[in-house]
């Protein structure tokens, strides 16, 4: 193994489980856990996981099969808990939004079950030359919940973007997170679904801790960077308000 | 192509639809120009006149069953034409209501809410008047209905903004 790649898998490991630690800080300053007690949840339990398998492969304990055990236990904790921000994101969003609400609810229920549907559809159709292996068959299982994670996000932004709802900024950013590391996620459980050369996938390593970099980040950015500039009630100028009142007492006569 | 390229290219243009959005996002202007052209541009009379049952009836009666056909047809896809303007401004108010929550003024804030809310029910009502306008072009010898809801909504949503520009002008005068 050589030197760049054992400092780039630890750099991509720990660096951003530090800078989730500064986003989960700041969802405390700013109050926004109050709103996302889900996503304040997973971004503190992701890092007390990296804690945990980081203090495990220091010890050298990683070699046995309970280590395999805690990794998938782990694993499914965190996959359940982004289900549980994408729905926290979307009772964000449609909250206050009267008929909204309930359609926004009903629709989410309903794409997942389609999606759920597309997965078992794709798994059934699409099997092709495949290991027998832990690995492969946990990536039969995290391309699905990919799938379906990557589905819900596109579906937040197209059903938001359908009624005009303006995103606030940290919000889009946790989806936009969301969407990305799905979207890196399915790419990585994908190509794991079939055997890998050793280069390969050492390789692939890389990818989900990259995607997962990228997408702390990214909530890091949306969180420190100023809000959208949006029009406020006092920019608009006298005059054009009065426009406005005469174009709507044209139409109410 | 294999399985695995599928998902990986799949991947990959939902990665690219995603960095889409965010740039997008960092483009689109919220103003309140592009909603008061629209409002400008809409004749609310001739557009109820298109969708008015009774003037329906009078045409079916007047003309021969072909000619009805293709009128209907023809008035059909103009009023379809309306209710995308009204769709735009439903639009364009929520993006307003928006902006409007985030007002100092509570009182303001609050209309800011109201106004978003009533625009969601404007597009809503709006997306569907438009189903049925599209079944009324395919269908013309099916009874068309008034969309009366969209009509009061419209009018709702309008009175939110009159009452939002009264309670700003108050505002900025004291």
């Amino acid at each position: 193994m050589t030197h760049w790649y054992k400092f780039l898998l630890l750099y991509l490991w720990i660096a951003p489980h530090v800078l989730l630690a500064v986003v989960a800080v700041l969802l405390l300053i700013r109050r926004v856990h109050t709103d996302f007690p889900a996503f304040f949840l997973y971004a503190w339990y992701e890092i007390a996981e990296c804690v945990l398998l980081f203090a495990i492969a220091v010890t050298g304990l990683n070699k046995g099969a309970w280590y395999v055990r805690i990794f998938l236990v782990t694993l499914a904790v965190s996959t359940a808990l982004r289900f549980g921000v994408i729905q926290e994101i979307f009772d964000n969003v449609f909250r206050e939004t009267g008929h909204l609400d309930a359609l926004a609810r009903i629709s989410l229920r309903w794409t997942t079950g389609f999606l759920l549907v597309v997965v078992v559809l794709c798994a059934i159709f699409g099997s092709g030359q495949t290991s027998d292996n832990l690995i492969a068959g946990l990536a039969w299982l995290g391309r699905g919940a990919a799938i379906i994670q990557c589905g819900l996000v596109v579906f937040l932004f197209a059903f938001s973007g359908l009624f005009g709802l303006s995103l606030q900024s940290y919000v889009f950013g946790i989806a936009l997170g969301f969407g990305i590391l799905s979207s890196v996620e399915l790419a990585n459980w994908a190509l794991r679904t079939g055997e890998l050369s050793e280069s390969m996938s050492r390789a692939l390593n890389l990818l989900p801790t990259g995607g997962y970099h990228v997408a702390v980040l990214l909530w890091l950015g949306y969180l420190v960077a100023p809000a959208r500039k949006i029009l406020r009630p006092s920019d608009v100028p006298v005059g054009e308000v009065d426009q406005w009142n005469r174009q709507l007492e044209r139409f109410l006569q | 192509m294999s399985g695995a390229s599928v998902y990986v290219a799949i991947a990959v243009a939902l990665a690219a639809l995603f960095v889409y959005l965010a740039a997008r996002r960092r483009r689109e202007p919220l103003a309140i120009d592009k909603a008061r052209a629209l409002m400008g541009s809409l004749d609310i009379e001739a557009f109820q006149n298109l969708v008015d049952p009774d003037e329906e009836a009078f045409l079916r009666l007047s003309l021969p069953a072909a000619q009805f056909r293709t009128i209907k047809r023809e008035r059909a896809w103009a009023a379809l034409a309306y209710v995308r303007t009204l769709s735009h401004i439903a639009l364009e108010f929520s993006h307003f209501g928006h902006a409007a929550r985030h007002s100092p003024d509570p009182r303001l804030a609050e209309l800011g809410r109201q106004i978003v809310s009533g625009a969601v029910s404007l597009r809503l009502r709006a997306l569907e008047a438009s189903g049925r306008l599209f079944i009324a072009a395919t269908f013309p010898d099916l009874p068309q209905r008034c969309p009366h809801s969209l009509f009061e909504q419209y009018a709702r949503s309008n009175g939110l903004l009159l009452r939002y520009g009264t309670l700003d002008r108050a505002r900025t005068r004291s």
